[in-house]
């Protein structure tokens, strides 16, 4: 994502607080809304950036992901029940990564080693997690009446996490702090390390990658694999950091707008961030209005991220790239 | 629930099965010798009659045991919602006059008749369908079945069919009940509700009920009613994230009472205000007595806008059972859940000032003025 | 890595490959059904009940009388938009926006069946066209995105989806929601009589009948037309295509219009012949199950007219399984994913059987390439340069 485009985003994201600004009732202050909108927007965001940042990893190397919705339903599903057995968070988190790798290890499977068309495979997955997470919801969860190991506790920022008003922003729970420096990580990982070179290597050139000695088949798997935990941590925000249970397809299409900031930020891990704040800057603007007793019109709320990424790819606010070898199986000559 | 092994004692043996191809196999032709476990004292021996007071239905031939279906709308019968509280009411009616009772759950809206007719097919003498989408489906099946009740959770009837009952709510009475309690019980001054789709009248009724009772309760109260419209009405009651998110949001600003109503949706505002128990904020929940439903939230929950489905269900079936069913509209009972664990922190007067808004609303002397379904 | 037509023998392994994955997929499902069972109860009572709760699933899909029409008519809507994606991918495009596209189709077919007052002898044709035109436009704005700036259809054709729903949410609660004073739904009114699909006999609309002609049509058109033989081309080679003369960008933009076209009808029949009127959320679901139909039919006419009576069968079946057993009929689901993960990567399935491949020279997978045209930013690319 250039500079100037990561800017105008940030630019929308600060032009939709102030709508908020302008539509708050006179009695609520205006540093308590602008707080409230960021509150709102970074909590919808989490799973966004997670999803995205995992189909980042996935598509960098050059394998398609629309599978981010079922990686993140499945994971979801694992991190709670196994928070629920053991009665341990940590545990819980580590399978939900643990399935959302097991879930991108499919992926790989079939999409690198048995060259099934990467869109199939992804369609795959998502029809596969929806059953078996609602199968198991109902047959093991329900009928042994299994609760839920709570939620993680917030960590708090010294200092600044008592200040009033803004205070809230810096005591987030440990998934959302995990998310942003993940972004940075993404970052430095994809741009900075030998190994992003070869995954972006094997995304866009395979034959020079394998010509330079680079494996396209093992650094694609480590690459969907690794993906598949961040979207495993992103299935665990919902059964862990939102709320104590899981409920059938609660991931509610989330994957597909994590699919959606993912190309809307151009494929890089700072683009993908700030597109998912932006989609979620959008529906937090849609709660607020309806809080000020603004009627904003629904519809146009929930066009708003399908729209943007359309526009986009269409070119209209300058064009996005794919890696150019995504959706193509390598074939060793 | 059953167990499995009930159940496929019930059904017999597979031979028996399939040999009768289309029409189901009643519990009296399983052969013993294929059903090891046939003497079990748990599977339901075919020869349990009807108790004896039980009047002669209809279409119940004596000796014959009493058959209650559900279909559910798009959602399963665990949903912590209406689905379950309805399916609670059928389990319960069919237990109570020792019957039977099965569900089938709706994957598709497309298939609401056709669940329907599984019922009517296997001759049960009531089905219950739940929810406003099923009305037409139950009308049509109602017409052509005139032997077997149908009862129509949430389903106005604008015409009166003999067999079919609609069992309807007046949610503006508990939503105005619950607002008023929110709108007496806040020290801030404002309070909110987190709902499902405005597109779904119940939660319509509930939200706007919620808006009048907080206005009428106290005048100068601030009201944030926020529904989840952004998604279709097949997402609108799955979106906890999104509930809790909203809940905090209202936090974020000062309220301190916050109504969640919307399945699991509103579930999540009751999770968020648990979140926040430190700041003494309290929930309200919607439809059950959530007390009992999310033991999460106990701790802040302080009461439930109940809408009571299991009872009004198990009622009609058990008047059905005594020959006494009638047509037409019934309106089920509303109300406000006990406050349990925060009984101690609500004030005498707002308890009288509650029952004074209770008894106006039945008496009819004071009126919400929530219209049936928004636009 | 010449794209070859298969032989007779060929066609008959090309068959066995999909009965062997469905035959696996039960049985995998059978084991997870036992697993839900009682089992543990007794040894014969895990068995006897996945045993009862697949007779029950034959029973309820084609059982009866009654059964066997809804199953048909089931299919019907399925056939359809597994014709829509085959269509597509024969193009070397996935159109996953069969959902988006069958949900606008429904909604001007509902309308022109309510909103226009027209002879009855011509009410039909217009409000079937209605939602053909409907579709293909929602199809053919993916086509177009994809033939000027590359932007890709997967993409397009998923925001796509999400917006048709968006729109059927505000015209469903706007202007064209039924206004008679008891409705409380999200819905347009009723059609009027002479919009209907006639029975063909009684409970069965002639839809059937469309679905026929229609695939007939299909095959022609992809199999023996100019037309068809570009978008094959296209499909199978898009830079050999271009070299060829053939107008990429024009092919592109059809073959999705047409594959919309093909979803519109989808929504226009079950309007005009089952519900006899739009209603928000009736249209969800058939996006991925028409993309699975159009695998398991390996982009055939008559392959897709076969999956989708199965899946129809399936999804019909599930009602008396869940009766019978009470188990949840998610397992439905789980099938549905294992048939086409088998059928998608059919090495799994030839290595379960000790089958050889249908083509000993290719590499693994690339046969499989051939059988479903890959998609691939490639074809973007092209679109791109051959601007």
């Amino acid at each position: 994502m250039t500079r100037g485009r990561f800017l105008f985003v940030l630019g929308c994201i600060a032009g939709l607080v102030g709508i908020a600004e302008a539509l708050r009732s006179p009695d609520v202050p205006a540093a308590v809304v602008a707080a409230s909108m960021l509150a709102t927007t970074l909590r919808f965001a989490t799973p966004l950036t997670l999803g995205a940042l995992a189909g980042l990893f996935c598509e960098r190397s050059g394998v398609a992901n629309i599978a981010i919705e079922g990686m993140m339903l499945a994971a979801a599903f694992g991190a709670f029940i196994v928070g629920a057995l053991t009665k341990s968070l940590a545990a819980g988190i580590v399978a939900g990564m643990v399935v959302g790798a097991l879930m991108a290890l499919l992926h790989a499977w079939l999409s690198v080693t048995l060259r099934v068309d990467q869109i199939v495979s992804g369609t795959v997955i998502n029809i596969m997690a929806a059953g078996v997470t609602g199968f198991l919801s109902t047959e093991v969860v329900r009928r042994q009446a299994i609760s839920g190991a709570g939620l993680l506790p917030a960590w708090r920022v010294p200092g600044l996490s008592e200040v009033p008003v803004i205070g809230p922003l810096f005591q987030q729970q440990p998934i959302a702090w995990v998310t942003l420096a993940l972004v940075v990580v993404a970052h430095l990982v994809l741009f900075r390390t030998a190994w992003g070179l070869r995954v972006r290597a094997v995304g866009e050139l395979p034959r020079a990658a394998h010509a330079a000695g680079v494996s396209v088949a093992r650094t694609r798997y480590a690459a969907v694999m690794v993906g598949g935990a961040i979207a495993g941590i992103g299935g665990g925000y919902f059964t862990l950091e939102a709320v104590p249970v899981f409920e059938p397809m609660m991931t509610n299409g989330r994957g597909f707008i994590a699919l959606a900031a993912l190309i809307f930020g151009g494929w890089t891990p700072a683009g993908a961030w700030v597109a998912s704040l932006l989609f979620a800057a959008a529906n937090a603007l849609h709660i607020n209005a309806q809080q000020f007793g603004i009627p904003v019109p629904a519809q146009v709320v929930g066009m708003f991220p399908y729209v943007l990424t359309i526009v986009i790819l269409a070119g209209a606010i300058g064009r996005v790239t794919p890696p150019a070898a995504i959706g193509q199986p390598y074939v060793r000559d | 629930m059953k167990s499995r092994r009930e159940l496929i004692m019930a059904l017999g043996a597979i031979p028996v099965l399939a040999a009768c191809g289309g029409e189901a196999a009643p519990p009296a032709k399983a052969e013993p010798t294929k059903a090891p476990a046939a003497a079990a004292p748990a599977a339901p021996a075919p020869t349990t009659a009807p108790a004896p007071t039980t009047a002669p239905a209809p279409t119940a031939v004596p000796a014959k045991v009493f058959k209650v279906g559900l279909v559910t709308d798009v959602g399963k019968v665990d949903d912590k919602s209406f689905n379950e509280s309805a399916w609670n009411g059928a389990k319960a009616g069919a237990a109570a006059i020792k019957g039977e009772s099965k569900y089938v759950e709706t994957q598709n809206p497309n298939d609401y008749k056709k669940n329907i007719q599984q019922f009517i097919s296997e001759k049960y003498d009531i089905i219950v369908t739940v929810g406003f989408l099923l009305g037409e489906a139950t009308i049509e099946a109602a017409k052509a079945n005139p032997t077997i009740k149908f009862i129509g959770v949430d389903q106005f009837q604008g015409a009166v069919v003999e067999n079919l009952a609609g069992l309807i709510f007046e949610e503006d009475k508990a939503g105005f009940m619950v607002g008023a309690l929110a709108a007496l019980f806040s020290k801030s001054g404002k309070v909110g509700a987190v709902l499902a789709t405005d597109v779904v009248p119940p939660v319509w009724r509930f939200g706007e009920g919620f808006r009048a009772g907080a206005k009428y309760a106290k005048a100068t109260t601030d009201i944030q009613i926020v529904y989840h419209s952004t998604v279709g009405p097949e997402k609108t009651f799955s979106d906890p994230e999104w509930g809790k998110a909203t809940a905090l949001s209202m936090i974020d600003k000062g309220v301190d009472v916050v109504f969640g109503a919307g399945g699991n949706t509103g579930n999540g505002a009751l999770y968020g205000v648990a979140d926040r128990k430190d700041k003494g904020v309290v929930a309200i929940g919607v439809d059950t007595d959530q007390w009992n439903t999310v033991p999460e939230a106990k701790a802040v929950l302080l009461s439930s806008g109940m809408k009571i489905i299991d009872l009004g269900v198990s009622d009609i079936i058990k008047a059905a059972s005594e020959g006494k069913f009638k047509g037409g509209n019934i309106t089920g009972k509303v109300g406000l859940a006990p406050f349990h664990d925060l009984d101690s922190k609500v004030d005498a007067a707002i308890k009288t000032k509650l029952e004074d808004i209770r008894k106006q609303l039945d008496a009819g002397t004071l009126k919400t003025e929530v219209k049936p379904a928004k636009g | 890595m010449a794209p070859a037509r298969p032989g007779i023998a060929l066609r008959l392994d090309a068959a066995l490959v999909p009965v062997l994955a469905i035959a696996t997929a039960l049985v995998a499902g059978g084991a997870i059904l036992w697993a839900a069972g009682p089992q543990l109860e007794g040894p014969w009572l895990g068995l006897q009940f996945v045993a009862v709760a697949y007779l029950s699933l034959l029973e309820g899909a084609v059982g009866s009388r009654d059964a066997v029409i809804d199953t048909v008519l089931r299919a019907v809507p399925y056939a359809f938009s597994g014709l829509a994606v085959m269509l597509a991918f024969r193009g070397g495009l996935f159109n996953i926006g069969a959902e988006g596209q069958l949900t606008i189709g429904a909604l001007f077919a509902a309308w022109a069946g309510f909103g226009l007052d027209l002879p009855a002898v011509i009410h039909l044709p217009v409000v079937l066209a209605t939602g053909c035109l409907a579709g293909a436009v929602w199809g053919g704005v993916a086509g177009l995105l994809k033939a000027r700036t590359g932007a890709h259809e997967v993409i397009t054709t998923i925001m796509l989806n999400y917006i048709a729903s968006q729109l059927a949410a505000y015209l469903l609660n706007g202007p064209l929601r039924d206004r008679s004073p008891l409705n409380v739904i999200a819905q347009t009114p009723k059609i009027a009589e002479g919009a209907r699909l006639p029975d063909l006999v009684p409970g069965m609309h002639a839809g059937v009948l469309l679905v026929v002609a229609v695939a007939v049509v299909t095959w022609f058109v992809v199999w023996r037309t100019t037309t068809g033989f570009e978008l094959r081309m296209v499909g199978a080679n898009p830079d050999g295509a271009a070299y060829a003369g053939v107008g990429v960008v024009r092919r592109m933009t059809w073959a999705l219009g047409a594959s919309g076209l093909l979803a519109g009808l989808a929504g226009a029949v079950q309007v005009a012949g089952v519900n006899y009127r739009s209603t928000l959320g009736f249209n969800v679901g058939y996006g991925f199950d028409s993309i699975a139909i159009a695998l398991l039919g390996r982009n055939t006419v008559s392959g897709v007219l076969l999956s989708s009576v199965l899946f129809a069968a399936l999804r019909t079946g599930a009602t008396k399984l869940q009766f019978r057993t009470q188990v949840s009929a998610d397992i439905i689901s789980v099938i549905q994913a294992l048939v086409l993960l088998l059928v998608a990567a059919e090495q799994i399935v030839r290595w379960l059987y000790r089958l050889q491949a249908a083509r000993a020279v290719a590499p693994a997978g690339d046969d499989e390439g051939r059988e479903v045209a890959p998609v691939t930013i490639g074809s973007a690319e092209t679109a791109r340069t051959s601007k």
